[in-house]
């Protein structure tokens, strides 16, 4: 039982920052922008809000530089990538190297390989929730995240309003779906682009702090570890549905705690855990483009 | 203004080719301006033979900014600058070792210390170049950690190239006999703050390693007999919870790795798997329980959660070597040097900061002097080869059933 709980727990540890890139990664997919820049702006989130609590001691302050700074990366893609029609691919790719150089340079001005904050306390974060806490089996799972895990799979559903039960959703997919149809009838296409962007921007950023300060309170060069890239996956197995992405995501967080809490018992096997996303990543994928071309007679037409 | 702009850019594109060219090693950086450094050999009227003397650190990945393993090695070339007044350079490599390598040789530099884990260049050659080590002879390349100048049969390949191996097995069996003391004692040693998992309900010890191999089951083990030999004093078992292949850069992964570990009743993990160690440390904090640190002196991280670190000390290694170098005594180091426990160059910490969280009852101070006391006994009998504790590294093989009181899980 136990272990059952703290493969759960683990499973929203490790859920929440996926979903938050994916929620924020999504509006572009749906503006039919390749946004392969979600590692690099995790990473900008993981660290400024490290070093701006580093300095400032100031939570409300490390948000704001937090988002500040990622909404800046945001602009340089949508500028690069959407103002001046450069290859979303390569703009993408500069930002995620440009992140860990900058991230880099500010360590080594540091001195240091890493930015710890001594007196932080994990524990001061986290929520109890009065009444679901003391509900057995489920309060221990439930409660006692950090405010931002909540945020993230509250906004799974707020997401989904914003897309599809208002305008704004409307026309950014609209935009991505037909630009030239967005055009007709006088949308203006570069603008939905860039909030579509910028959203990305902001759930990154809220993805960057919830891994490095709300769980850990320490920020290293290495940390996002391919989660940027893992939400990328999710937001096209889910073909940018915030709720399907979201279980995409939802089912990484999960491998990972099982990889993670099985290992006690299953040593380096549990590691296959691991691969499981993948695979099944593979096999829906697959079967998602079987389904979609299985009468399409002639190469290269779709209908 | 076109023709202006393109004569602009081709000015510097010119520039910056004769830059590449000027120095043959872009990526170096002269360090340290306060010390007589750089691509000319300074003069020193104390100590002749030091104009020659030109050394190099290489740093790895981590940077020379890393509190630790890089870090001391580059003080180490500070301090022998300031003493003797030789030539040092800290390179910190951007793409390939073995250019830096061939670079730094070629620049003159006769003791070149590569801190990097890469030795084909050196030691096989690289896309069919002769092995730097054969087209630079007379300078002597120092590598760490490994022993790639051996052939099949164990013969030496270059003679100019030396290993280092640090025996953090010896000082790994220390951190584990230490551990172990005090999870038995937890209780009166610490105070509030900490939630240990109390020894009637479980006894266990975790380890989170970065890959599955030689230079981290060298610490992994050395842990284990450490354990080992304070359980079977004790009489006690203990469960033994790692993992091998926790990667070097997942922070949260890691971090939850050992959450675990400590839920299953261990009330100290030791990481040895780079950044991740950082999480470790993060989440000790988080639960009240303690780390084990390595590479460095990082006590101060987390400080009362940390309870020691395994240091590899690269400080002494630079400093003898040079001086061996410049007392022309480098010949009487064997090709691969062991550098053990009672070298100094490989230990646990002094332990002042945990000694800080100790509870501050006559019980406690008295039960925590005696641990250390315990602790620096162990170290002397190994010092003296009293115990002998496997060695992954230098071949050596782990036997599981010479631990009988650990529970490998």
């Amino acid at each position: 039982m136990q272990l059952m709980i703290s493969i759960l727990y683990d499973c929203v540890y490790h859920s929440a920052p996926i979903i938050l890139a994916v929620l924020g990664g999504l509006f572009a997919y749906k503006a039919n922008v390749l946004n392969i820049a979600l590692e690099g702006m995790m990473l900008n989130g993981a660290l400024f809000s490290v070093l701006t609590y580093y300095f400032t001691r100031n939570f409300a302050f490390a948000l704001l530089v937090c988002l500040l700074t990622t909404l800046l990366y945001g602009l340089i893609f949508a500028f690069f990538g959407v103002t001046m029609k450069g290859n979303v691919i390569i703009v993408g790719l500069a930002i995620n190297m440009m992140s860990t150089a900058v991230a880099g340079f500010i360590l080594v001005m540091m001195k240091s390989s890493n930015i710890i904050i001594p007196e932080f306390d994990v524990n001061a974060l986290k929520l109890n929730i009065p009444i679901i806490k003391d509900i057995p089996i489920l309060g221990p799972i439930l409660s006692g995240h950090p405010v931002l895990t909540y945020v993230s799979f509250l906004l799974i559903f707020l997401t989904s309003l914003l897309m599809y039960r208002t305008r704004f959703g409307v026309y950014v997919r609209v935009v991505g779906e037909s630009e030239d149809a967005a055009k007709a009838i006088g949308l203006r296409v570069d603008l939905y682009k860039y909030a579509a962007i910028l959203l990305g921007a902001v759930g990154c950023a809220l993805a960057g702090m919830n891994l490095a300060l709300d769980r850990l309170g320490l920020f290293t060069n290495s940390m996002v570890a391919a989660r940027g890239f893992i939400a990328l996956a999710a937001i096209y197995c889910g073909r940018g549905k915030p709720v399907q992405s979201s279980l995409y995501a939802i089912l990484f967080g999960l491998s990972r705690s099982l990889a993670v809490n099985l290992s006690v018992y299953a040593g380096e096997a549990s590691g296959l855990f691991d691969c499981f996303p993948y695979l099944l990543m593979i096999v829906v994928l697959g079967a998602a483009s079987y389904v979609k071309y299985k009468n399409v007679k002639v190469r290269g037409f779709q209908v | 203004m076109k023709k202006i702009l393109t004569l602009a850019l081709a000015a510097v594109m010119v520039l910056s080719l004769a830059a590449c060219g000027g120095s043959s090693a872009p990526a170096a950086t002269t360090a340290a301006p306060a010390a007589p450094a750089g691509e000319t050999a300074a003069p020193a009227p104390e100590a002749p033979a030091a104009a020659e003397v030109k050394i190099a650190v290489v740093c790895d990945a981590s940077g020379q900014n890393d509190n630790g393993y890089n870090q001391s090695a580059v003080e180490g070339a500070k301090e022998l600058a300031d003493q003797y007044g030789i030539a040092y350079k800290v390179v910190e490599p951007t793409e390939s070792t073995g250019d830096t390598l061939a670079a730094l040789a070629e620049d003159g530099y006769n003791l070149i210390f590569s801190m990097e884990y890469d030795f084909d260049a050196l030691v096989s050659g690289e896309a069919g170049a002769d092995p730097i080590a054969v087209q630079y002879p007379d300078t002597t390349f120092v590598v760490f950690n490994a022993t790639p100048n051996v052939d099949a049969e164990g013969k030496t390949i270059h003679d100019n190239v030396i290993s280092i191996l640090y025996n953090v097995n010896e000082s790994s069996y220390l951190a584990g006999a230490l551990a172990t003391l005090v999870n038995e004692n937890a209780d009166v040693l610490f105070g509030d703050g900490y939630s240990f998992t109390p020894t009637s309900q479980a006894r266990a010890m975790g380890f989170i390693g970065g890959t599955n191999s030689d230079g981290i089951t060298v610490f992994s083990y050395g842990f284990i007999e450490g354990v080992q030999h304070v359980a079977q004093e004790l009489g006690v078992t203990y469960d033994y919870y790692a993992k091998y292949d926790a990667g070097f850069s997942d922070v949260a992964g890691g971090s939850t790795v050992a959450g675990t570990y400590y839920d299953n009743g261990a009330n100290v993990v030791y990481a040895v798997a780079g950044s991740i160690g950082d999480g470790v440390a993060a989440k000790a904090k988080e639960e009240g329980k303690l780390a084990i640190h390595c590479d460095a002196n990082k006590d101060g991280q987390q400080p009362g959660y940390i309870l020691t670190s395994v240091i590899k000390n690269t400080r002494v290694v630079v400093k003898e070597l040079t001086e061996a170098l410049m007392n022309g005594e480098l010949d009487k180091y064997d090709r691969i040097t062991m550098f053990d426990l009672a070298s100094g160059s490989t230990s646990i910490t002094d332990l002042a900061t945990i000694s800080a969280a100790i509870a501050k009852t006559d019980e406690a101070q008295a039960k925590w002097t005696e641990i250390q006391d315990y602790v620096k006994d162990l170290s002397a009998k190994i010092s003296d080869g009293t115990i002998k504790v496997t060695n992954m590294q230098n071949g050596d093989s782990f036997d599981q059933s010479t631990c009988p009181n650990i529970n490998f899980k």
